[in-house]
């Protein structure tokens, strides 16, 4: 192994936040709560948000051997969804960062 | 009975939801809990704050120990009740096996063993004619630790959460299976009437009225959590098969001895003693033959399980197995020797695939793995499974005590003051545990049992106080008990991170900072998280009483009350 294991593991919790972030972007209603208005580029946010799942998949499987990285995986999509959820009640804006492009206020706040 | 598939799938999820979840509520909390339970232990025995090791010499260190240890005074009871005549002087009991087991996480050492007893049993077909010693001893001394002392993490809150400690008849472990049964259904039922799984799959909406908001989050920690929650309700049920289907003890217990015989013909590993005596040879250097094996196979690794059968006979053998840090196995990668002479009898050939979904299975849950990221992700399932019980609880309240207000009902009240028991008044419980621990003397005769009182006095505090205050939801307002146990919880987790500081002198900034011991130092840092998140909770509470209270103030009615919740 070139990297060392937890590099892959930061990279499987990013890919996973963002992965899901993108997701949820793709959805009008979350996406309103970010943007404040307009409609996500649907397409374009699942499939990136697909791709960073699957990425954050690989990761896992880089880090640990492949019967631990399937725990892994899965426990970070179950830790990671409700921080998603959480962000976008109480602090919507910050998932701008994974889309900054859309809505009236287009700058990131 | 019901209209549609859904409705009935709706009124299972509630009932048995309702009627088990006080229990899956301690399950997942305990749990929780146990995925950290050497660190509690740490915590809670100061003594023993000391670097996790690997097992020390057997030869040198662990061999005059275990010539010391003597059968267990409890076990010696639960044995004799069990057979005819007195068992003879527990000093002249001859020791027939012995067993230590450590992982990563432990500086100190569990070790037991068995000593044969000449007694006949009462029962003909009760083939356990042995009793047990054990201790936990300190590998840097070799001295055993204080008895009487309680592990609260490995002996307390992890046998909660699979025992309930109603150890008559095994009826918590009846219970809890049947929990984790009802679980499964209330998963696969919860998909049913959710209707919105991927639409709704990051719905969260705090500013709703409290049955829509709770129902948000109980959708979202049941969902986000459902693999975690589905693979551990399942996989605790798989550990504990052989209690509840217990094939092997009754039906099928003819072919179970034939297996064991053909077993022991297979392996070499003698299942009966040969009745000729003989020497130990070095254990040690049986240790590193098997290290050597393991390196040699690509896997190096410490000694996770070694166990001695037959001691002092011809027949006698040692097997060693390694430590499961980098697997979700145990142990595993066993070699055995021959005791007298240090041969190898045998080295275990991969396991087979069933073995192998076994071991994956009960090792997903006993997790004994060294991987602190799915720790402590594990930590977050077990709570959004709480998350998940408490949310369905207070939907359960919201929606029908309007209702139960109007024809004046006491279900919801009943409900409610269970509810608060089990969310923070458990919190309580376990942290005045914490709190018992650091205000009694270490050297206190039966200090465990104390402690364990310290639990259950609070946690039964925690109920009474709930059922004397939640008149208010008989008015279809929200119990003040929420608001005051959370306001209880924050003061006593306080107060355990701040007696810790001054009984051990180990605060925080040593922890963390100037000499680093994490297992002390997270149970603090988690301590102080709990109190944060409860006195949040009591202010949102207090913030919900202020905006309800002017309306109760000029109309105290039920019938206006009613539309006043939330």
């Amino acid at each position: 192994m070139a990297e060392p294991s937890w590099v892959w593991t930061l990279a499987a919790v990013l890919s996973t936040v963002a992965g899901f972030g993108w997701l949820a972007l793709a959805m009008a209603v979350h996406w309103q709560q970010v943007h404040g208005s307009g409609v996500p580029p649907r397409r374009a946010l699942r499939a990136l948000g697909g791709v960073a799942l699957l990425a954050s998949a690989l990761c896992c499987a880089m880090a640990d051997r492949a019967s631990m990285a399937v725990l892994v995986w899965l426990m970070l999509l179950a830790g990671t969804a409700p921080l998603i959820a959480f962000t976008l009640a109480w602090r919507p804006q910050l998932l701008r960062l994974l889309w900054p492009w859309g809505g009236r206020r287009s700058s990131p706040a | 009975m019901f209209q549609t598939f859904r409705q009935s799938m709706s009124w299972l999820h509630t009932w048995f939801g309702l009627t088990l979840g006080y229990v899956l509520m301690v399950c997942f909390f305990f749990g929780a809990l146990s995925v950290f339970d050497r660190e509690i232990d740490r915590w809670a025995l100061p003594d023993t704050r000391f670097p996790a090791q690997p097992a020390p010499s057997f030869d040198s260190v662990l061999k005059p120990i275990y010539a010391q240890l003597k059968p267990h005074p409890v076990d010696l009871a639960a044995t004799q009740a069990r057979v005819v005549g007195a068992i003879p002087d527990p000093n002249t009991l001859p020791m027939s096996s012995l067993y230590y087991y450590t992982t990563h996480r432990d500086p100190v050492l569990a070790i037991g063993a068995e000593f044969d007893i000449p007694n006949k049993p009462q029962d003909a077909s009760d083939e356990h004619q042995h009793v047990h010693g054990w201790a936990t001893l300190d590998p840097r001394t070799g001295s055993f630790l204080r008895e009487g002392q309680l592990k609260l993490g490995s002996e307390f809150f992890y046998p909660m959460h699979y025992s309930l400690h109603l150890n008559w008849m095994n009826l918590g472990y009846w219970v809890v299976g049947l929990a984790a049964l009802v679980m499964l259904a209330a998963l696969v039922s919860g998909v049913v009437i959710h209707k919105k799984i991927f639409r709704e799959f990051f719905t969260f909406r705090p500013w709703k009225r409290t049955q829509r908001s709770s129902l948000d989050l109980h959708n979202l920690s049941g969902v986000a959590g459902l693999p975690f929650h589905f693979f551990f309700a399942f996989t605790g049920l798989v550990i504990f098969a052989s209690i509840y289907l217990p094939l092997a003890e009754t039906l099928l217990k003819p072919l179970h001895k034939q297996h064991e015989v053909m077993e022991a013909a297979h392996t070499g590993l003698a299942h009966e003693p040969a009745g000729v005596a003989a020497p130990l040879a070095s254990v040690d250097a049986m240790v590193a033959e098997a290290k050597r094996r393991w390196a040699a196979r690509d896997m190096p690794g410490e000694v996770g399980y070694l166990y001695i059968n037959h001691l002092g006979d011809k027949n006698g053998y040692v097997s060693i197995f390694r430590a499961g840090n980098d697997q979700v196995a145990l142990v595993g990668q066993g070699v055995h020797f021959e005791a007298s002479s240090g041969r190898v009898i045998r080295e275990d050939p991969p396991p087979s695939a069933v073995m192998r979904v076994n071991e994956f299975l009960t090792g997903l849950h006993l997790q004994h793995f060294r991987h602190w990221l799915l720790r402590w992700l594990y930590v977050v399932g077990g709570l959004l499974g709480c998350v998940c019980i408490a949310t369905g609880f207070i939907f359960f309240v919201e929606k029908r005590k309007a209702q139960h207000a109007k024809r004046g009902s006491m279900g919801s009240r009943v409900v409610d003051a269970l509810a608060v028991a089990a969310v923070p008044g458990m919190v309580i419980a376990a942290v005045s545990m914490l709190v018992a621990n650091r205000l009694l003397p270490g050297d206190m005769a039966g200090k465990g049992e104390w402690e364990q009182n310290a639990f259950w006095v609070a946690w039964a505090l925690s109920f009474v106080h709930a059922a004397l205050r939640n008149r208010a939801v008989a008015q279809a307002h929200i119990s003040p008990a929420w608001r005051e146990q959370c306001l209880a919880l924050a003061a006593l987790a306080i107060a355990a991170v701040g007696l810790n500081w001054f009984s051990t002198g180990d605060h925080l900034f040593k922890t963390v900072f100037t000499h680093t011991y994490w297992p002390v130092a997270g149970l603090d840092l988690a301590l102080l998280a709990a109190a944060a998140i409860a006195g949040f909770a009591a202010r949102q509470l207090a913030g919900y009483a202020r905006r309800a209270a002017p309306a109760t103030a000029h109309a105290p009615t039920l019938s206006d009350a009613e539309v006043q919740h939330g």
